[in-house]
């Protein structure tokens, strides 16, 4: 079934093209905060009829989060990935300023 | 592409985009303004609705007119230059559907925290919907993003290279977002029958123009623009109403803060409704009626003869009395709705016995409201396995909707447009926060709908029913029906039946706000289906033409004629769609996670391996998308009634696995497509690279 590719009239696109490979801290920074995601998701709702009979503020608890508190966590996990991958990306674009050549800092996003 | 270099140039671009964003929604209030001023000097609702539908739909085709394109870079992906904050805008109104703004309050009405035994649901929407966008930022987007692509099958092509790989994703794109875009037109068409009183059908095809200017003039860029424009109104449509009631209720028109005191009453109106003898003689009611159509299942076709007749005797009888043309339209009409056959009967009377089943329950079947989970932990066998069953059923739609997310591509495609890998991921997070403005909402509004019809439509009389319960009633009485089951000529809980679609209509009406409003909701339903068909169809298109008809074999066209060519595929495909969905298939909301799971099945497994692990081969990843897609579409299919009917049965999934709704397929999709490609790709993976010393030697 399979074929080699395709003579194909777009060049960038006519072979496999293997990721680059994933910086740790990259990594790390990504397990912790879908660690956390799992974590505000999936364990509480498992949980959430023993969270309910606790009541903070006229909330049942386990209502809360899955109304309001889950989203906000959601919202500051994409946040904190934001401004945490910047950074990732400010000190590398640093390092590699400090040899004389310095490299367009775009041309290999990590994402 | 990434617009380094002009850094004054960019500002200055930013603030002309946030002037005219500013004009825009002053233009809109002040357009509400005086549509509310209007009203009050007197003038008449059947206006109002068709002007609100009329204007909206001009505006946004203005902006395609305006933002029309040719050019390839721009029909795809807008330039690549549109701002993370309105990309998340975009994006948002994108992702905000017709089931999200319709649908998604009037489920957390009827399915409070976690749904129903058979039928998972409440908030598992919400969360599902929300976290799957930590999947998409962390997981997907800016890998994505940093590969300057065009399309989501894109993708495939270029990491795993070879033709299959595409092929299988532009069909899985095709399909899932087919799904979902039949959901669209099916809530456009609802809204613009409602707005200007014309037929459900008439009204689809008056919605379609409007999504057609848009995608069809301007592709990508344009439709980045006009969702931008229905954000604002679809952000405004639901605000409105739910600071209204928070307002008339809890004296502060910030919902989400102050809703919690109403819970607590809800739970003790609930107990109160749970004691009330009338409403056990409604339950009594439903359930005879319900016994009634379990008798005729019994002989189907006798019953169905004696139906027949019993109406041919009641238009007889309306004739000699020379009564009422209304009448003996109506009971002709009773008539011709009498299932054809047999079959036909016997599959809606089955229906029908579970509908009234269904109803025959405290609180018409409804769950309580902030209570997680059907069942007790601590009760009898029973009720635990009733309680782990909802509480797995819960999770995996919660699942499924969550990585379903991080596979859609028309949401994946919108990360495209951002300039730089940066802007994707703070796209993403913008997006996310301009959908929880919304979603924080839904939940207080369907608490505070609740909290109202148990205070002010509850105990009731018949005589004296708001005149909107009528008019929604002839939309189509599975919206809205209200019976007197036990003749006491108050209204019951039990005996108010609100579809799905229709509470977060009805919240004006229900309310007491001024019409006006009513129209703007209609109006942001109306943007919410058109701004997500917009880009469902252009992704249907982009795959069909882009991905498929040009991948097959190289052929000879100008980027022009490409983009020409994706943009009579793109009304073809609409006008498809407008067809399945004049068929009515079903609710909003089963149809749109139907769609979840068969994306979350057949890209995101796939996807992820091919941007975490290196040694994802081709066949590995063809291997994985046909697993995973077969898989769910599998079981899916497996628990059609229509199709358990007519194949035969060791074709078929028998029972539910592990208790999970068909719903839910993702969670077998998921696991199958990531275990298969990691399988098949150890296996075929090529031999060891020689070590690049060597070759220098």
């Amino acid at each position: 079934m399979m074929q080699p590719p395709p003579p194909s009239h777009e060049a960038e696109l006519a072979g496999p093209f293997p990721p680059d490979l994933h910086d740790v801290r990259h990594l790390q920074l990504k397990a912790g905060l879908l660690l956390l995601w799992a974590l505000v998701s999936f364990v509480a709702m498992y949980f959430a009829r023993d969270l309910e009979a606790l009541v903070v503020g006229g909330w049942p608890l386990g209502f809360w989060i899955a109304a309001q508190g889950a989203v906000l966590v959601f919202i500051a996990i994409v946040v904190v990935y934001c401004w945490a991958m910047n950074r990732f990306e400010r000190q590398d674009a640093a390092q590699a300023d400090l040899p004389s050549a310095p490299p367009a800092p775009q041309s290999h996003p990590h994402g | 592409m990434a617009e380094n270099g002009a850094a004054d140039g960019d500002k200055a671009y930013l603030w002309r985009l946030h002037r005219i964003l500013a004009t825009y929604v002053l233009g809109v209030l002040g357009f509400l303004a005086l549509m509310t001023w209007a009203e009050s000097r007197g003038l008449s609702r059947h206006w109002i609705g068709p002007i609100f539908l009329f204007l909206s739909v001009m505006v946004y085709a203005g902006i395609g007119v305006y933002g029309r394109t040719t050019d390839a870079e721009e029909y795809y992906v807008a330039g690549r230059r549109i701002p993370p904050m309105y990309n998340g805008m975009a994006a948002a109104a994108d992702w905000m559907s017709a089931a999200s703004f319709i649908s998604l309050s009037g489920a957390l009405y009827l399915q409070g925290f976690s749904g129903t035994p058979g039928h998972a649901g409440g908030l598992a929407y919400l969360l599902g919907w929300t976290g799957g966008f930590c999947l998409v930022a962390i997981l997907v987007a800016p890998h994505l993003r940093a590969m300057g692509l065009y399309t989501v099958p894109d993708f495939f092509q270029v990491r795993f290279g070879g033709r299959w790989p595409r092929v299988i994703a532009a069909l899985a794109a095709v399909v899932c977002s087919f799904t979902y875009v039949v959901a669209q037109i099916y809530g456009v068409g609802l809204i613009a029958s409602r707005l200007t009183g014309v037929q459900f059908e008439i009204g689809i095809m008056l919605g379609l123009g409007g999504v057609l200017l848009c995608s069809f003039l301007g592709g990508m860029r344009a439709i980045t623009w006009t969702q931008v424009a229905q954000y604002v109104v679809l952000l405004l449509a639901f605000l409105i109403p739910v600071s209204w009631l928070a307002y008339k209720q809890l004296g502060n028109p910030v919902a989400p803060l102050v809703y919690g005191t109403q819970i607590s009453k809800i739970a003790d109106m609930e107990a109160e409704l749970l004691a009330s003898p009338a409403e056990y003689e409604v339950v009594a009611a439903y359930l005879a009626r319900a016994r009634d159509y379990e008798a005729r299942l019994e002989n189907v076709e006798a019953a169905l003869e004696d139906e027949r007749i019993a109406i041919r005797e009641k238009i007889r009888v309306l004739r000699a009395k020379n009564a009422d043309v209304g009448l003996i339209v109506a009971a002709s009409r009773e008539l011709a709705a009498l299932p054809r056959d047999a079959t036909a009967a016997r599959e809606r009377w089955t229906k029908l016995m579970q509908e009234n089943y269904e109803r025959a329950q405290p609180l018409g079947g409804l769950p309580r409201h902030s209570h997680a989970y059907a069942g007790y932990p601590d009760g009898t066998p029973e009720e635990q396995a009733v309680f782990t069953d909802s509480r797995r059923n819960f999770l995996a739609l919660m699942f499924c909707l969550m990585v379903g997310t991080a596979g859609l591509p028309h949401l994946l495609m919108r990360y495209y447009t951002s300039p730089t890998v940066a802007g994707a991921r703070a796209s993403v997070a913008w997006s996310l926060f301009f959908i929880a403005l919304l979603y924080l909402s839904a939940p207080a509004l369907a608490v505070l709908v609740k909290f109202e019809v148990m205070n002010n439509l509850v105990g009731s009389h018949f005589d004296a029913l708001p005149n909107w319960i009528a008019q929604w009633a002839r939309v189509d009485a599975s919206l809205l029906s209200i019976e007197d089951m036990n003749g006491d000529g108050l209204v019951q809980f039990g005996e108010i039946h609100l579809g799905a679609d229709l509470i977060m209509l009805a919240t004006p009406e229900l309310g007491g706000l001024p019409y006006v409003v009513s129209g703007l909701v209609a109006a942001g339903g109306l943007a919410a289906a058109l701004s997500t068909a917009d880009g469902l169809l252009l992704t249907i298109s982009n795959a069909l033409v882009r991905d498929l008809y040009f991948q097959a074999k190289p052929r000879n066209a100008s980027p022009e004629q490409r983009v020409i060519l994706t943009k009579f595929t793109l009304l073809a495909v609409a006008l498809a769609a407008a067809f399945v969905a004049a068929l009515k298939p079903s609710d909003i909301l089963p149809l749109v996670s139907a769609s979840f799971s068969l994306a979350a099945s057949a890209f995101v497994p796939v996807m992820v391996l091919g941007i975490f692990w290196r040694g994802t081969t081709r066949q590995g990843a063809v291997a994985g998308m046909l697993c995973g897609l077969g898989l769910a579409a599998y079981y899916m299919l497996s628990h059609v009634p229509s199709l358990r009917a007519t194949l035969p049965h060791w074709l078929l999934a028998d029972g539910l696995w592990f208790g999970i709704q068909p719903i839910s397929a993702g969670v077998f999709g998921v696991p199958a497509g990531l275990v298969s490609a990691v399988l098949v790709s150890w296996l075929t993976r090529p031999p060891p690279l020689r070590p690049p010393v060597r070759l220098e030697m």
